[in-house]
């Protein structure tokens, strides 16, 4: 049996401080292949903490993290940076796309870490544009598209290298609720053709589009559905 | 899987590059700015070495075509201290050895030249009266700048020749018809200004007259004090060796040989160390350039923390990022650098072309200013390089 692409066991963080905050508190959560998931939960609840550690970004302060079966409390750094340029793509609320090159090189750029050739990574880029419907603006740069497609060429950057899963961070917060809506439209599709998507978000009319929703406060789940 | 197969990509040497490039791509007025530190610096340096190398090429060049093949045989003094008189056949006696090809003597005469009778006698203006004989100027390397030359009826008359310096001195720049000057109680008439004689310049000073006019109206002795005398280019070492005995047998050690060239060669090269002091200037330019890529290189890096994020999220090694902010600081201050060698080349072939010297850059001047510079930009770029790289993803992606 194939292990979930993603796993939190007994999870906390804290920060330290005094008194010593803790955002956290044994999060339990298994994320398995090909589910499309929200987790939703308040400015404050812990969302953004939780996805840093789900990305790998940060370490938990004591449980366990499995992505893809692996325990990250064995790796070292330079394996970790591996483990996010194969496995994990990111999509993040404030896009993070450089205005001096082309669409089609901030979406190569996603595999540029993976050690795919430059040719190969230009072609595999264009490959995700048509994806998400932005074939025909490879050229532009990304300050003459909208915000919606912003987010698609960013939503295109991490589907680029064919994680096994992955990470949104608010991706509809900069939008407006149309563009928001084709996000979350765009998502489903691509879900439907087999990747494994996390949105986290404050949303909850968002977050009802989903078919499995995770319910955050205060550092706990509280509900799921 | 396994966590053994978890091994970070290398980065190719062209995606480096790009990577390496991006700060420099997209701030370019500021990229250009910083570089320009480094390139005034280098320029600099390059351009005092390359000059002075080019001035002593040139210098060298002109010794060269004077010949180095001229020795000076002088009348030294006894070991009590006393002039030690060139017996009158020295320069004949020279003559006879076998690579000799030329020789020519002057003798310095005893009295003093004035412009008229009306100068009081303590003005002086430091000029020496000479008796030459008449192949000096071919020997020595010079020519007549104004007028004749002396010969063989002149020579014996009461006439003279001036050096370059001499007739600076005397105010006469010149040759008139009846020009003359006051020498020992007697006008001599002015025939003649020599161009300066740069392996020789104690001719500069002097006034030349025949040997037969000196005996005669200057009651000269006829001894000569400096005997010049060419020889074989490659034969010149050994000429020097038996000249001291050949001209004056008696007092071999009373005889002083100097080879004019060599000193010439010296100075030219002496010359070299005043230029220490600007190699110093463009060396602290090129520290403050140094510290200017500093800067930026501090700046981007907080200018650039959520880039610094994003490419942590997409998998960048803290070793992948460190090398990124490391080659963008080199990469900066090497291309400042190759802009300062390319300026300080200009500026050596402008200036030399003027002087009509061989442009002359030394390898250690342009291989040290691009070294320089790449040491500079290592070294500038390494704080903030070790500080993008220890930035926490999550820390770096926080901050809009």
């Amino acid at each position: 049996m194939t292990p979930p692409v993603l796993e939190l066991d007994h999870v906390t963080k804290t920060y330290p401080g005094d008194p010593p905050l803790e955002v956290l508190h044994a999060v339990n959560l298994a994320i398995e292949e090909g589910e499309l998931v929200a987790v939703v939960g308040p400015s404050g609840s812990g969302k953004s903490t939780l996805l840093s550690i789900m990305g790998t970004l940060d370490r938990p302060t004591s449980g366990t993290v499995r992505v893809t079966g692996i325990d990250i409390a064995g790796l070292e750094d330079r394996q970790l940076s591996a483990l996010r340029a194969t496995r994990i793509g990111f999509v993040f609320q404030q896009f993070f796309l450089s205005e001096h090159e082309s669409v089609l090189d901030n979406v190569a750029e996603g595999l540029l870490y993976a050690g795919v050739p430059r040719w190969e990574r230009q072609q595999r880029a264009a490959e995700a544009l048509d994806r998400v419907g932005l074939g025909h603006r490879t050229q532009h740069r990304p300050t003459k598209i909208s915000g919606g497609e912003r987010q698609r060429v960013a939503i295109a950057r991490a589907l680029a290298g064919r994680p096994a899963i992955v990470l949104a961070d608010e991706p509809t917060g900069n939008l407006d609720s149309s563009s928001g809506a084709a996000i979350v439209a765009m998502l489903e599709e691509l879900n439907d053709d087999g990747a494994t998507i996390v949105v986290i978000t404050h949303d909850h009319d968002v977050a009802a589009c989903f078919p499995r929703r995770i319910e955050i406060l205060d550092g706990s789940i509280v509900g799921e559905r | 899987m396994s966590a053994e197969v978890l091994m970070p990509a290398r980065l190719r040497f062209g995606d480096m590059a790009r990577v390496a490039s991006v700060g420099v791509r997209t701030r370019r007025v500021r990229a250009a700015l910083s570089a320009l530190g480094i390139a005034i610096g280098v320029a600099a340096m390059v351009a005092v070495l390359g000059l002075s190398a080019s001035s002593q090429a040139g210098l060298l060049a002109e010794i060269d075509k004077l010949g180095t093949n001229l020795l000076t045989v002088a009348n030294g003094t006894t070991v009590l201290g006393r002039n030690q008189e060139l017996p009158l056949a020295a320069p004949a006696m020279i003559r006879r050895v076998a690579p000799v090809t030329a020789v020519a003597d002057t003798g310095r005469v005893d009295v003093n030249a004035y412009r008229s009778p009306l100068i009081p006698s303590i003005h002086t203006n430091a000029l020496d009266v000479q008796a030459a004989a008449l192949n000096l100027l071919p020997t020595v390397g010079t020519t007549v700048a104004e007028g004749r030359w002396l010969n063989a009826a002149t020579a014996t008359k009461p006439v003279c020749v001036l050096g370059a310096a001499a007739a600076q001195r005397l105010g006469i720049d010149l040759v008139l018809p009846g020009e003359r000057i006051w020498i020992e109680h007697r006008w001599f008439y002015v025939v003649g200004i020599l161009e300066p004689a740069v392996l020789v310049p104690q001719i500069d000073a002097s006034i030349l007259v025949g040997y037969p006019a000196a005996a005669t109206y200057l009651s000269f002795d006829g001894h000569p004090t400096e005997i010049y005398v060419r020889s074989v280019t490659d034969q010149t070492a050994a000429v020097h060796d038996v000249l001291g005995a050949t001209a004056n047998p008696a007092h071999p050690d009373g005889v002083k040989v100097s080879k004019p060239s060599d000193a010439l060669v010296a100075r030219a090269q002496a010359k070299g160390a005043l230029t220490g002091l600007f190699l110093g200037l463009g060396a602290v330019a090129l520290l403050v350039g140094g510290v200017g890529v500093a800067n930026i290189m501090v700046i981007s890096v907080l200018e650039r923390r959520s880039e610094i994020g994003l490419r942590r999220a997409l998998g960048a090694t803290k070793g992948q990022i460190r090398a990124q902010f490391l080659s963008e600081a080199v990469l900066l201050s090497v291309a400042g650098g190759a802009t300062g060698v390319g300026l300080g080349v200009a500026a050596t072939a402008v200036y030399a072309s003027t002087k009509h010297w061989a442009i002359a850059v030394p390898t250690l001047a342009w291989a040290g200013g691009l070294g320089a510079a790449l040491a500079i930009g290592a070294v500038a770029g390494l704080l903030p390089a070790l500080r993008a790289a220890r930035l926490s993803p999550t820390d770096a992606l926080r901050t809009v």
